[in-house]
């Protein structure tokens, strides 16, 4: 049994375990025992160590809640991104790791593989007790790493393969902009990263409301996609869905990320190939992203994609293998009163796609048509309160409101009065 | 790929740790704030060791180190590649500042690859010459802890000049604007960047009360049924507060938000927004928000 770290090998365990104490923090210990009681401990033990003040936790009768609560309006930086700084490391790779920067100290030093060993040997490990041993095949493995990574590059010089570093990149202007993208743009931790550089100010310039962190923790996933969509490449892909037991491989054409600002949930719009179909999946349930084959219908896939998106929502675009469904409409009229422009200033900024129209001195109708008039459901109960007309195509989805609606008056005991 | 060493916490500490070395501070208490700084609440029990006792070979245990320079290591690809992304942000020009070169990195994504889409539509113009203008004026200020003068509409609509210190800016996505959070104004604390006109650095020789506005806090309980995903869905939703949620039986919960109570009436229109499956039980003063709004409703009727 290996003893506890608060470093780790692998993110997708513990990416589990986050989104499980942020989201909800309503589990105790004895659901988790379910997989492992010991894993839950080193796990939760590993998040109070990263994420110190923001692990809570409470008892109820089930037991011990732990759960992370952040407000991200108080907060300067994503506490999360601790997470993706607790990589482990073997005892080699740290020292070799300082060292080579160390003799390839400037981008003019250039030194071969002998040379390196020699250098390491003789002047940086001899002078310990029991001196690491370095040999040339684990040399040749990290100088590797390092020139794939960018780190280092090689210049030939007759027969001899010479490594020196890259050049490094003055980031000391940057502060108050790493801090703000490093927050708002996808990937952000690769900013957080930049900003824990040495010479990089750190800045307090900025809060941000609004501010959804979550997805921060499927940055590698979301990387993988750009990575893969920058290439023009299909990929494969592990879907778990929460409604079923294990996850499912998929092969599909990665074509654009759609991010909420209104609940922080990131989805990929993607062409099923064995489908013929364009579908959107939830980042979250994604994991293990492979490049697989260039895919040259990329281009004209996407073009299909924006297409489809000018009748969009949210992330439903629903053109199956039968071709896209028909569209619905949506409309509904809300009623303004004197002083309440800004109701209808509401309904201009907020609305996506369609339009408003003044239908009378009172009152304003908004109207689209879409593939899922589902997605809109939330935001039309926005209005709740001045709602004067409601028309959808989509009979079911129209009563379902009007019956949504009756379960709130009952909810609240509205309307008794009336009918007492 | 984003989960790597090299970027860990534990070699961003050595190298400072390495770099107090060779500028010649070896005290246990500095090196100790280094951790606490630089590291995780549990890396003293290890680092510090793993260090001293030659398990890394990068210190001598009389605390020198055979390391000649300063650590240093040069940007990866992936993160060449960030920056690349992000210069091509049109928000960039906010900040005034040129790149570092990065001739022939690929952008790790454009803005064809993503897309924010449920922001509102009346965004900040981040690209107006003039609101650049006003953006570098609010971050110089904030940087130098100095006072800025500017004129904006009241709420009568006459245009009124008026004298702060901006303390930070705020920016919200679902907004997409900036405001600018300040010191010694009673009224209007917040101020929304795109408003303002004619911004410039103070010069005169009031000084600005230092008072800040206190965010006043309020805690609204609901009761969530978990049908249609709900639970997921609103726990997602409103993540980004202090929260805590506890199971009443196999299909509700009961989920308490501490919020500022100056967002009420926008939390009072996202809590509609989901329906009869979130019911407010308090503070009794937003079940009543709820319930005249709803009442608003009842006599509209729904055609």
């Amino acid at each position: 049994m290996s003893a506890y770290s608060e470093l780790i090998k692998s993110f997708e365990k513990i990416r589990a375990y986050i989104r499980d104490f942020y989201l909800y923090g309503f589990k105790s210990r004895e659901e988790y025992r379910v997989k492992s009681a010991r894993s839950y401990d080193d796990e939760r033990r590993r998040l109070e160590s990263w994420l110190g003040d923001h692990m809570r936790f409470v008892r109820t009768p089930e037991g011990k809640n732990v759960f992370i609560s952040i407000d991200s309006r108080t907060v300067k930086h994503n506490p999360l991104y601790n997470a993706w700084k607790a990589k482990s490391f073997t005892d080699g790779d740290i020292t070799l790791h300082f060292i080579l920067f160390d003799i390839l100290y400037t981008p003019s030093v250039k030194r071969s593989v002998a040379e390196l060993l020699e250098e390491i040997d003789g002047h940086y490990l001899s002078g310990f007790e029991s001196p690491l041993v370095f040999d040339e095949s684990t040399l040749r493995k990290k100088l590797k790493e390092y020139c794939e990574a960018g780190l280092l590059a090689t210049v030939k010089e007759g027969r001899r393969i010479y490594y020196h570093r890259q050049e490094d990149t003055d980031l000391s202007a940057l502060g108050d902009l790493l801090h703000y993208f490093s927050e708002v743009a996808p990937c952000g931790v690769i900013g957080s990263f930049l900003l824990d550089k040495e010479g990089v100010a750190d800045s307090d310039t900025f809060s941000f409301k609004h501010h959804y962190i979550t997805g921060s923790i499927d940055s590698g996933v979301l990387a993988a996609l750009f990575s893969a969509m920058r290439e023009k490449r299909a990929v494969s892909v592990s879907n778990t869905s929460p409604h079923k037991d294990l996850p499912r491989r998929l092969l599909l054409v990665p074509l654009r990320i759609l991010i909420s600002a209104q609940s922080g949930r990131q989805h990929l719009l993607a062409y099923l190939p064995s489908q013929n179909a364009f579908l959107s999946y939830r980042i979250d349930y994604l994991s293990s992203v492979k490049p697989e084959a260039a895919e040259p219908r990329f281009d004209a896939l996407r073009e299909e994609l924006e297409r489809l998106q000018r009748h969009a929502w949210g992330v439903n675009i629903k053109r199956s293998r039968q071709g896209a469904r028909p569209l619905e409409h949506v409309e509904f009229t809300v009623r303004v009163e004197e002083g309440e422009k800004y109701i209808v200033k509401r309904l201009l900024r907020e609305k996506r796609i369609g339009e408003v129209t003044q239908t009378d001195e009172r009152t304003y109708r908004f109207s689209a048509d879409v593939y899922d008039t589902g997605e809109l459901i939330p935001w039309i109960r926005t209005f709740l309160c001045r709602i004067v007309r409601l028309h959808f195509s989509n009979r079911t989805v129209e009563n379902r409101f009007k019956q949504d609606v009756e379960a709130m008056y009952a909810l609240y005991g509205i309307g008794k009065e009336a009918s007492e | 790929m984003i989960f790597s060493e090299l970027y860990s916490a534990y070699y961003n500490t050595v190298a400072a740790i390495l770099s107090h070395i060779l500028a010649g501070e070896r005290s246990e208490r500095e090196l100790q704030r280094l951790v606490t700084e630089h590291a995780f609440g549990e890396s003293a029990l290890s680092l510090l060791p793993a260090l001293k006792s030659g398990r890394w070979q990068l210190v001598h245990p009389d605390m020198t180190t055979p390391l000649l320079h300063t650590p240093t290591m040069p940007l990866t690809t992936l993160q060449k590649q960030w920056l690349k992304a992000i210069s091509l942000d049109p928000r960039v020009k906010l900040f005034g500042v040129s790149f570092p070169a990065l001739e022939g990195v690929e952008p790790l994504f454009t803005a064809a690859d993503y897309c924010v889409y449920d922001k509102y539509g009346d965004g900040d113009p981040f690209e107006d010459e003039e609101y650049i203008r006003q953006f570098r004026t609010v971050l110089s200020a904030i940087r130098q802890k100095a006072q800025i003068s500017f004129e904006m509409c009241n709420r009568k609509g006459k245009s009124v000049r008026l004298r702060c210190r901006p303390l930070r800016l705020e920016y919200s996505e679902k907004d997409d604007k900036f405001r600018f959070i300040t010191a010694g104004r009673r009224r209007g604390a917040t101020v929304n960047l795109a408003r303002i006109k004619d911004c410039a650095l103070y010069t005169g020789n009031k000084h600005a009360p230092l008072a800040v506005r206190e965010p006043v806090y309020d805690t609204l309980s609901v009761r969530i049924t978990d049908e249609r995903n709900a639970m997921e869905r609103f726990m997602l939703h409103f993540a980004h507060f202090e929260k805590q949620a506890e199971r009443i039986d196999g299909a509700h919960y009961l989920v308490h938000i501490r919020y500022d109570r100056e967002d009420e009436t926008e939390l009072v229109i996202r809590i509609l927004s989901f329906g009869p499956l979130v019911e407010v039980l308090g503070s009794e003063r937003f079940r009543q928000l709820i319930i005249q709004r709803l009442k608003q409703q009842y006599a509209c009727g729904i055609q």
